[in-house]
């Protein structure tokens, strides 16, 4: 049995080039369903989790995708925007905690989102580094924007402007790093969160400028009319928020008509969400509830379908190959008619000489076989990295 | 054979190596449940209800710095960080302590003790109106915020308080209503003394030193003039003719002031026919006794003014 086993390997070690482009085609064969089943397994898995652990989720009607997308990844467009009369509204009824979400605006690449302390808490983020927030113009970094944005607790991180191309549009908000989180392996790492109130500063609806009573404004003011002061353009708004000049920020009206983008409803019980969400059943009803759970699952069940059609593809293909393997091995015995008429010859029975070339093929399978389970259980092991990268971005 | 037992041992590895990779979330607040409820207040009237009417385990904490007007102060980081680890944050409302819309603070643990009453808050008037960029036209509007003044409103206060105790300690409802109980007829008694006083005080016009008063003068009618005085400091001149206008114009002979004001300006105004008397809003700890009995005292000064002896009340 050695001696066919030998006989076999000399022939595939003298053949590398073949063997190795066999191998290989046979390894893609077996290997691409399956990591690509692994993979679209993970991330539903990695999808699924942040959606399960997000209850339910309220925003202006519009693209419930968009909602659920903007909301628990912190990418997508901006859905459309509610006030922050509705996070009070979802408080109010007792039903649920309610924890708004102001996912809208960039420091360069990262997110950057408003929201209360609460969301910590929902999360369960822990700090690697500082404190959460606690005044106007605070950050806290998830920790790959902090590698991204390359600042660190005591550093600064400054807000982008919606739109190059707004030069007369709000002046960005350098903003300070208080803390940095511990990885989650979730959108949280990617984020700059930011209070409410914070974000409501970058977008220019809450600013502090000078004292336009005060005499040193005086250039900026282009008509008093009794207890009326109108001012130029030149009135000096502040674009980082110190000890100094905090006290001169300020919010014009109400708080509950600014706005958010979306609210995390997180119920009591079964039986008070089952109620809120029936609250928002009416036709009439301007806003929408969402279960983030259904949207992803709808979501993966396109992603599912496309992933079958992918397999039927690659199973299809793979047929092709190993037709072509298989003629491959049918036109390589003909080339060695002469090697085997040789090895007859000199002795080998038809037995001997068959068990060199059936051998020679189950090695060559064997081989691509183990290599693409290697392969399979490597992509297993770091999917769930690999995907949260590919998510994440 | 060989190759289907290759697929189901890759198969078996890949699903063993998918479970189990998402770390599942633990609350940090899971770790640290204490037992004892600790109450933040933004002034001293609302820690002295928080005081009168709290159950068992329960801690209530004031940490503006004695010399500070509460309502201005401006508390820093670590400050903020105690207040957000408290569990219960008690807010006067009516825009009271600025600080508060700057700072970041958890929502699920404010109670604002004065929405209640909303519709009651006064306006302050003489905001100036300004325009710049898109926005357009607006004010940096407010509302008159020392509520407690009106101890009727202190009382719904006082409510709130106990309804947002109550919510987190349900085992003590009945020793927070029956708290409740007597600190509603210790203020109801000191709105029918400051009452008697101001019927007798009638339309003789007070001038109070600080605007902070609105809310005693609207529950009482009381003819109050306001003007802006520190009663540590001295007035200048163009302080001391806006005062000789009104007393020309309404013949005021009293003033009452947040503080015992300087001995150069008593005897100014003594000059001036004007007797001082302390009205302590009492915003902060007070040197002595508590919130109530600085009322107290304040009733008694008012009745002062008002000629009724000062154990009118009893």
């Amino acid at each position: 049995m050695s001696d066919v086993l030998f006989l076999a390997w000399r022939y595939l070690a003298h053949n590398r080039v073949k063997t190795v482009v066999l191998v290989g085609s046979i390894m893609l064969i077996v290997y691409l369903p399956v990591a690509l089943r692994v993979l679209v397994t993970q991330s539903a898995t990695e999808l699924t989790s942040r959606a399960e652990a997000t209850p339910l989720l309220v925003g202006a009607k519009g693209s419930p995708l968009e909602l659920a997308l903007s909301s628990l990844y912190f990418s997508a467009d901006t859905p459309e925007l509610t006030t922050h009369a509705e996070a009070s509204r979802i408080a109010s009824t007792d039903y649920a905690q309610s924890i708004p979400l102001y996912v809208r605006f960039k420091a360069r690449s990262q997110p950057i989102v408003g929201t209360t302390l609460d969301y910590f808490d929902f999360r369960g983020l822990r700090f690697a580094d500082g404190r959460t927030m606690a005044m106007l113009g605070e950050c806290v970094l998830g920790s790959r924007a902090a590698e991204i944005l390359e600042a660190d607790v005591g550093g600064s991180v400054v807000s982008s402007p919606e739109s190059v191309f707004d030069i007369a549009g709000v002046y960005p908000l350098k903003m300070q790093v208080v803390g940095v989180l511990e990885p989650t392996f979730t959108a949280d790492d990617e984020a700059v969160f930011v209070d409410l109130k914070t974000a409501w500063i970058v977008q220019g609806l809450v600013h502090g400028h000078q004292d336009m009573a005060a005499p040193e404004a005086a250039p900026g003011v282009l008509a008093r009319e009794g207890d009326t002061i109108i001012a130029n353009a030149s009135v000096v708004q502040y674009t980082e928020i110190t000890p100094d000049n905090i006290d001169s920020f300020h919010f014009h009206g109400s708080v509950d008509d600014y706005p958010i983008s979306a609210v995390i409803a997180v119920p009591h019980d079964q039986k008070s969400g089952t109620i809120l969400m029936g609250r928002y059943e009416s036709p009439d009803e301007p806003m929408q509830i969402l279960k983030p759970t259904t949207v992803i699952d709808d979501l993966l069940g396109t992603i599912f379908t496309v992933q079958n059609f992918v397999v039927a593809g690659m199973l299809l293909v793979g047929l092709a190959a190993l037709a072509i393997a298989s003629l491959v091995f049918i036109l390589s015995l003909r080339l060695r008619q002469r090697e085997i008429e040789t090895m007859a010859r000199i002795g080998g029975s038809k037995a001997r000489v068959a068990g060199v070339l059936v051998t020679e093929i189950a090695v060559v399978i064997g081989m691509s076989v183990v290599m693409a389970a290697i392969l399979t259980v490597l992509t297993a092991r770091f999917a769930p990295a690999v995907v949260r990268v590919l998510l994440l971005q | 054979m060989r190759l289907a037992s290759s697929f189901a041992l890759s198969f078996l590895i890949i699903l063993a190596a998918c479970g189990g990779s998402v770390p599942e979330p633990t609350s940090p607040l899971a770790e640290e449940a204490p037992d004892r409820l600790v109450v933040y207040t933004v002034n001293e009237p609302l820690a002295y209800f928080a005081e009168r009417l709290r159950g068992d385990e329960v801690e209530v904490i004031f940490p503006a710095p004695a010399d500070e007007d509460p309502a201005f102060w401006s508390p820093n980081a670590e400050a903020i960080a105690a207040y957000q680890q408290a569990d219960l944050i008690l807010l006067n409302g009516a825009g009271y302590a600025k600080w508060v819309e700057r700072a970041t603070l958890p929502s699920t643990k404010l109670v604002d003790t004065s929405a209640g009453f909303a519709d009651r808050l006064l306006e302050l008037s003489g905001a100036v109106t300004h325009s710049h960029g898109p926005e357009g036209e607006h004010e940096h509007q407010g509302w008159a915020f020392t509520t407690w003044l009106d101890p009727t409103l202190a009382l719904e206060q006082a409510r709130a308080v106990a309804a947002a105790l109550e919510q987190r300690r349900p085992e003590s409802a009945a020793m927070i209503q029956s708290n409740l109980a007597v600190l509603e007829a210790d203020l109801t008694a000191l709105d029918a003394r400051l009452a008697a006083a101001a019927d007798s005080i009638g339309d003789t016009p007070l001038v109070f030193s600080h605007p902070v008063y609105q809310y005693l003068i609207h529950r009482y009618q009381l003819n109050g003039l306001e003007v802006h005085w520190e009663p540590d400091v001295e007035p200048d001149g163009k302080m001391w003719s806006e005062l000789e206008h009104i007393i020309d114009h309404d013949g005021a002979q009293w003033m009452l002031w947040e503080g015992a004001p300087v001995a150069t300006t008593v005897a100014g105004l003594d000059d001036r026919g004007i007797s001082s008397v302390v009205y302590s809003p009492c915003a902060n700890v007070p040197t002595e006794g508590d919130w109530l009995t600085v009322m107290e005292a304040n009733a008694v000064a008012l009745e002062s003014i008002a000629g009724l002896p000062a154990d009118h009340a009893d």
